[in-house]
């Protein structure tokens, strides 16, 4: 399931012309990567990690991977931010949100 | 007090930094506070990682083993100060604190208003706060986060500059670097799933087990890691971000993201490759042949495409990718030759490229010009600036008593141990194509002859630094030296735990 988020995540950015196709393809890659972290952490008939006494040795899930899975969602939502941003800037001197397009015209300024 | 300080020093050189970075923006309109600060965190930085090696280090034998807020290892973040940690860190802020002196002095040129350039600023120690953690971090997720720290502060240093060049090379740096830091995170994953463990030590030991267990997931772990690491430190094919981003930045900032920032994931990689599955697997799984030929790849063919650019900035930033090829080939030979080379090369690469860029940096800002064939007569114009040039291509082509050539020497020697007649062919050639692109600018700089206009060598702090740069080229060339044993020892406790 992670890995076919991910590799859609993938195919997403590397094709899609559309900046903003590109963004959302790195959120679904990332979120495929969560995805597994969290999935790894989990195991059968485990409950929330807080010690019970009257039963010690009762299973519990790993709340280290959900840990990190939080730092890494602060990480790609301050990314995401600056890439919006970065958007924006582009938008307004290229008036498009396509990468070919931007790429085009970058083209012509140098050349001519 | 100076025994804690003492015992605090690996922690406090990654956290000083950071905390100044965010203490700046508080100060927005005292220009001169921001940038005093900003040089002397630098600076204390310089001199607590001197300290560390001189004094430190050799009393405690090995390294200096620190857990972050009290927590041991396998539960707590471990920042190891060996000599691999010292090593890069003394590379860090040696070269970061000439570069901060000439940002302070030169940024007005290029980055306008002045709050633009107090936040440039902030990034920069970002920046340079999460290379130091790189150096002494233990931790593989802690490694993720100082990347991804770094790799933002980097983006944010390119599209400092005005303009929509500037903001697309940031944007498509962005996209790949994320792409690179998503393979990492995931490449983590699956070692954490395998073994366990976050701490490289720890992980490793569990490793051998795993591999045994599975062998599919290790297999995809270290492809994702050589994926994710390629990306960022701008391995051959996955280069394509490196020339627009580096040659657009703001010259600063060109000079930290060509001279530190690349090897930062570099030696990321090697503390992976090395630290976590260890030469013997990396062997065995063939990993080292895909980094000497990639290597090997990538310096002849970036070589190659940097003789045919006719910009400046964009020559020196292919220029990068051919050395960073050297960086990997070296990763990948597995033996200590290769990998004091590899460190070496990485520490005078630094200090090459960031005087190299600084001074092409200031060519084009005080002339305009960016092409080479307009630099005619620059050398009797500026004489400072291009005796800098000078100086740091003579390094960079390996002359010898210059720094590149000692780091150069080893990696030969080193490919030459395991039977790479190939490889070290390809040293050499490098090294002539190199000359092939950096001495023609000197030639048109120095005997052609130069045009009327009245252009003059930069302010006194952007000569300091500049300068600065230039005899730290000559010294790790003329006298290695305790620097280099440094790195032979790092070396050879990454092969042989």
């Amino acid at each position: 399931m992670a890995a076919i988020l991910f590799v859609i995540g993938v195919v997403t950015v590397l094709t899609r012309s559309n900046l903003f196709k590109k963004l959302l393809g790195i959120n679904i890659m990332e979120s495929a990567i969560y995805l597994t972290f969290v999935a790894a952490s989990n195991r059968r008939d485990g409950v929330v990690p807080i010690l019970d006494l009257a039963n010690p040795e009762q299973p519990y899930i790993n709340p280290l991977p959900s840990a990190l899975m939080l730092t890494g969602i602060v990480v790609s939502v301050s990314v995401t931010a600056f890439a919006l941003a970065l958007i924006v800037r582009l938008y307004r001197s290229y008036h498009t949100t396509d990468a070919r397009q931007i790429s085009r015209m970058k083209d012509e300024v140098t050349n001519g | 007090m100076t025994a804690t300080l003492k015992q605090h020093l690996p922690v406090l050189l990654v956290v000083g930094p950071l905390l100044v970075a965010y203490i700046l923006p508080v100060l927005f309109r005292r220009t001169r506070l921001i940038r005093g600060l900003t040089v002397a965190i630098v600076a204390l930085g310089l001199l607590g990682t001197g300290y560390l090696a001189i004094f430190l280090l050799p009393s405690v034998g090995s390294s200096i083993v620190y857990g972050v807020g009290g927590w041991s290892a396998p539960w707590g973040i471990e920042l190891v100060a060996g000599n691999l940690g010292v090593f890069f860190a003394l590379m860090v802020t040696g070269v970061g604190l000439p570069i901060s002196l000439y940002a302070c002095g030169a940024l007005g040129q290029e980055v306008s208003p002045s709050e633009t350039r107090s936040k440039f600023l902030v990034l920069y120690l970002l920046l340079t706060g999460a290379l130091a953690g790189m150096a002494f971090t233990n931790d593989m997720f802690n490694i993720f986060v100082l990347v991804e720290v770094a790799t933002l502060s980097c983006c944010g240093l390119v599209s400092a500059r005005r303009g929509a060049k500037a903001a697309s090379a940031a944007f498509n740096y962005l996209v790949l670097a994320t792409i690179g830091s998503s393979f990492i995170l995931a490449g983590i994953g699956m070692v954490y799933i395998t073994t366990g463990h976050l701490n490289i030590g720890f992980a490793n030991g569990e490793l051998v087990k795993a591999w045994s267990t599975y062998p599919h997931v290790i297999w995809l772990a270290v492809s994702f890691f050589l994926v994710g690491f390629g990306v960022k430190g701008a391995l051959f094919p996955l280069h394509v971000w490196l020339p627009d981003a580096h040659s657009s930045a703001p010259t600063p900032a060109s000079a930290i993201l060509s001279a530190l920032a690349v090897k930062g994931y570099a030696l990321c990689l090697m503390k992976i490759l090395y630290g976590v599955f260890g030469a013997s697997l990396i062997t065995t799984l063939g990993v080292n042949r895909i980094l000497v030929i990639l290597g090997m790849v990538g310096t002849m063919a970036a070589s190659i495409l940097a003789l045919g650019q006719e910009e400046l900035k964009r020559r020196l930033a292919f220029s990068t990718v051919a050395q960073v090829g050297y960086v990997f080939l070296g990763l990948g030979l597995v033996n200590v030759t290769g990998l004091t080379g590899t460190l070496y090369h990485m520490a005078s690469h630094a200090m090459i490229k960031s005087s190299l860029f600084l001074a092409a940096g200031t060519i084009v800002t005080t002339t305009g010009k960016t092409r080479i064939s307009e630099l005619a007569g620059i050398g009797k114009k500026m004489p400072v600036t291009m005796a800098v040039f000078t100086i740091a291509s003579l390094g960079l082509v390996g002359i010898p008593l210059f720094s590149g050539f000692v780091g150069k020497w080893y990696l030969l020697l080193g490919s030459l141990e395991v039977g790479g007649v190939l490889a070290a062919a390809v040293i050499i050639l490098g090294s002539v194509l190199c000359a092939a692109y950096l001495f023609p600018i000197i030639r048109v700089a120095y005997f052609e002859p130069a045009p009327q206009e009245d252009w003059q060598d930069p302010g006194v702090l952007e000569k300091i630094a500049m300068i600065g740069l230039a005899v730290g080229v000559l010294v790790l060339g003329t006298v290695p030296g305790s620097y280099l044993e440094m790195a032979v020892q790092a070396a050879s406790e990454l092969l042989f735990k």
